[in-house]
């Protein structure tokens, strides 16, 4: 493996490829790619969480720390890390007046964390570094509280609590926030704080925390999720990889389908007739959710997720915008079955909600390409999801 | 027209202070929507229905309709878009009640990492999505007027 990136990096030399930019870029080939496992750390001790580590270094300089346990998060972008968990000063971003610039974000588990944009030099896995603005999670920036903060929420506090030290956030965009931050003072992420007291602000779009994967100087074009499938009854972990850029080419598994995703993410599910329009597929949700009153709900405290009495085949379409289709199998067990055999990583884990969300049991068994927007592959040009 | 949204995203932040019956909130009365609507110069539209309209409110990124039944009381409200509007103007007094189950579900050991749902008889609140677009709805499911159902708010 290692062998085969050293040569395809030679073959970039030759080629001149990589450097996709504003421009939408050419041809990317792997950058590298980062080890990612369930089940195999005592910081992500959730079931289904997939984990990695990133190491951030202060910027121009050998100063760096590798942080482990970073959720590996397809649904967000941008790299957050716990500031208790951070040892190397990063460079704070300042809006023209020279006031801190700090965000909420807001995640669908209805969690929120509150801190500071740095500058950070990242490095993924063995590939170059890039320097991205990232979120520095504080919930004590600019003079603000847990309760008490721009975010009007309680906003995170505890890596351990979290489950984690911070998230890696590669999913199918450039920026978190993109053109609405930019010309909007009150879009609800980004703020600038001084003497204890916090507004909303315009942010530019370069100055926004950036997924680092589409600052690479090559394999910017998106990742590439591979992990092994699981026994029914699960398994203690799993390992795979995350591979920096999109070349079917080069994948043992090329997909065989490849869906554009909306303007929004979202791609389409259509299961047992009914049409979910807002799908989201994400490898940081931990089991597979949506509706379907026919399967029997776990009691408390297993609720939300489902308890049928014998393991379920089912199977939905996801589809594209625009077209690309794929008939997705999938199955659904006993969820206190499940968590009986202490496993860490499930391929049946399913729980109820009034949309799709294909989280974590998707990923497994599979290899998933993202493609992060405006940065064109041999799959075509993101955003979108290939398998 | 950027000022003016600007401005009215600033008393929706404001609003807290000034406003203690605050911008149609889940369970209230429509009729201080309009006067509200008028100080926050909102970009709206209202879709008209039998049993219930949909007030739309666009700014900054953030799209929020207001479900109003056919008299005068808000039962639903949607959101989506980049951000996430101040729950605490949108729900009222039921923001406590989804603050707590919050709460409740970060606490949870382990933590799970699944969409934010509460269900009670009382209140039904869900939040899903992933950068650039977040979604959320909360609704009283014991006032929804006859016709609707709940996936028909959107």
């Amino acid at each position: 493996m290692k062998r085969m990136r050293v040569v395809v990096a030679f073959l970039c030399l030759l080629a001149g490829c990589g450097g996709g930019g504003d421009d939408g870029g050419g041809f990317t080939s792997s950058a590298g790619s980062i080890p990612i496992s369930v089940g195999t750390s005592s910081v992500c001790v959730t079931i289904n969480e997939l984990c990695a580590s990133v190491t951030v270094c202060q910027p121009g300089t050998s100063n760096c720390q590798t942080i482990s346990d970073v959720l590996v998060d397809v649904g967000s972008v941008g790299l957050r890390v716990f500031g208790s968990r951070l040892s190397v000063p990063l460079t704070q971003t300042v809006d023209a007046q020279g006031r801190a610039i700090g965000e909420c974000t807001f995640f669908a588990d209805g969690s929120t964390s509150w801190g500071p944009v740095q500058i950070a030099d990242v490095v993924l896995g063995d590939a170059p570094a890039v320097r991205v603005p990232m979120q520095v999670i504080t919930p004590t920036f600019g003079g603000q509280s847990v309760s008490s903060n721009p975010c009007n929420d309680t906003v995170d506090s505890d890596p351990d609590a979290a489950s984690l030290n911070g998230i890696l956030g590669i999913g199918l965009f450039r920026q978190d926030c993109g053109s609405v931050c930019a010309v909007n003072s009150n879009n609800t992420l980004y703020f600038s704080c001084q003497a204890a007291s916090c507004a909303g602000a315009v942010v530019s779009v370069v100055d926004q925390v950036q997924n680092p994967v589409w600052l690479l100087p090559s394999g910017n074009n998106g990742v590439v999720i591979t992990l092994p499938n699981v026994p029914e009854s699960g398994a203690p972990s799993v390992t795979g990889s995350l591979i920096l850029g999109i070349d079917p080419a080069a994948s043992t598994t090329p997909p065989s389908a490849v869906l554009p995703t909306n303007a929004n993410g979202f791609v389409t599910t259509v299961y047992k007739g009914r049409t979910f329009a807002q799908s989201i597929i994400d490898s940081g949700s931990n089991a597979l959710f949506f509706p379907d009153a026919s399967l029997a709900g776990c009691p408390m405290p297993l609720d939300p997720f489902y308890c049928p009495p014998n393991a379920l085949h089912l199977s939905a379409t996801i589809s594209g915008t625009g077209g690309g289709q794929a008939v997705v199998p999938f199955q659904v067990a006993n969820t206190q079955l499940l968590v009986d055999t202490q496993n860490s990583a499930y391929n049946n884990l399913g729980g109820d909600f009034s949309t799709f969300d294909w989280g974590l049991p998707f990923f497994l068994g599979r290899t998933v390409f993202v493609g992060i927007e405006g940065q064109s592959s041999s799959l075509g040009t993101g955003p979108f999801f290939a398998f | 027209m950027r000022v003016l949204i600007c401005a009215a995203m600033l008393v929706m932040v404001l609003a807290p202070a000034i406003l203690p019956s605050a911008w149609g909130a889940l369970g209230q009365s429509s009729t201080t929507v309009e006067d509200d609507r008028a100080k926050l110069h909102g970009v709206h539209q209202r879709r008209g229905g039998i049993s219930y309209s949909i007030d739309t409110i666009t700014v900054a990124g953030l799209e929020i309709n207001e479900y109003v039944s056919s008299d005068g009381m808000v039962f639903a409200v949607v959101w989506k878009g980049t951000g996430v509007p101040d729950l605490k103007l949108l729900l009222g007094e039921y923001f406590e009640a989804y603050r707590e189950e919050v709460a409740a579900a970060r606490s949870r050991k382990p933590r799970v990492r699944e969409p934010f749902r509460m269900k009670s008889d009382r209140l039904i609140v869900e939040r899903v999505g992933h950068s650039r677009s977040l979604w959320g709805r909360a609704y009283l499911p014991s006032q929804l007027p006859p016709g609707i159902r709940p996936e028909d708010i959107q």
